[in-house]
């Protein structure tokens, strides 16, 4: 199954309601039948602009960080609900690229360059 | 033919009576039948040339005889030509030219059976030393594509034992609230910076 990245900006709230939200969301990604890794917070910090969404300006959010693996026909789904949760301020959906080996890897060598 | 002849004005006389001959055919100048005779040519009587008949009778003889002894000679040499011409294609001729020709054909033909035999000894040398060298080279890819199937197994076992072990930390509805208490006391920050040397500094400006 692909590895999927949900980075998602929550509402700045007080710790039990954050609790909630993520509790939620990581309910409806388990009940889609994902494989959740891990959950990582970036924590609560400023946002880099003003964002409005769902009738209000927010300037602070926080970041959160959902590790899972998934079926790629959940994902259009799942986008359109964290879009219509009011707490959430911004969902990103990325897929993690899988890892290459060195042999696949044909960038810049180690080498000194000259600059 | 006659009429044809007589519309040109060229010397008919000599195109067709032979030199010396005593038949002289009648042939139209320039006047067609009807036209009338000439004034100065009124009472012509036309005569033939006197001939002596003791001199007719001589001379005759001796032309029977000269002719028939070129025509004699005459067919003499066609003989001779004939009889060479024959002996050249049917005859002694010819069969010892075929007797050449065939002893020529057998020696060449000998000469090339010798030089296929050779070539083929040496193509066939050489296709035994390509078919042992392609023989080596199968089974070397072989092996080498066993060993690759063996290490691409043995990555993607690895691989499991990994994910198996990994497995034992994913996030199941029991340890959900831990999990989420956990993740909201650790924040975790992966700002870096990096300059050219390559030097890495982990600790940042911490916004609020």
């Amino acid at each position: 199954m692909p590895r999927y990245e949900l980075c998602v900006i929550l509402k700045a709230m007080q710790r039990p309601e954050t609790a909630a939200v993520l509790r939620r969301t990581v309910e409806t990604l388990l009940e889609r039948g994902a494989v959740v890794r891990s959950l990582e917070s970036l924590g609560e910090r400023r946002l880099p602009y003003k964002i409005s969404k769902h009738d209000s300006r927010h300037t602070h959010g926080g970041y959160f960080s959902v590790d899972f693996h998934a079926s790629p026909k959940i994902v259009s789904e799942l986008l359109d609900h964290l879009e219509r949760d009011i707490d959430v301020l911004r969902p990103t959906l990325l897929k993690k690229d899988p890892e290459l080996s060195q042999a696949q890897c044909c960038g810049a060598q180690k080498k000194k360059s000259k600059y | 033919m006659l009429r044809a002849l007589s519309r040109s004005p060229a010397p008919v006389v000599s195109l067709l009576s032979p030199r010396a001959a005593v038949l002289v055919e009648t042939v139209r100048g320039r006047k067609s039948r009807t036209d009338p005779k000439a004034k100065s040519k009124l009472g012509r009587i036309k005569t033939p040339p006197p001939v002596d008949p003791g001199e007719m009778v001589v001379l005759k003889q001796r032309y029977t005889e000269y002719s028939l002894i070129l025509r004699a000679l005459r067919l003499e040499f066609k003989e001779q030509m004939l009889r060479k011409k024959y002996e050249e294609e049917v005859g002694s001729v010819a069969e010892e030219r075929a007797k050449r020709e065939e002893e020529e054909h057998r020696s060449l033909m000998a000469l090339n059976d010798a030089e296929n035999l050779r070539m083929r000894e040496i193509r066939e040398q050489r296709m035994q030393q390509e078919a042992e060298a392609a023989e080596l080279k199968k089974r070397d890819a072989d092996i080498l594509r066993q060993q690759e199937l063996e290490n691409y197994i043995k990555e993607k076992e690895r691989h499991i034992l990994l994910l198996q072990e990994e497995a034992k930390d994913f996030i199941t509805p029991e340890n959900l609230d831990q999990r989420i208490e956990e993740a909201l006391d650790n924040p975790k920050n992966y700002n870096f910076a990096i300059d050219k040397e390559g030097r890495v500094v982990k600790r940042t400006a911490f916004q609020r």
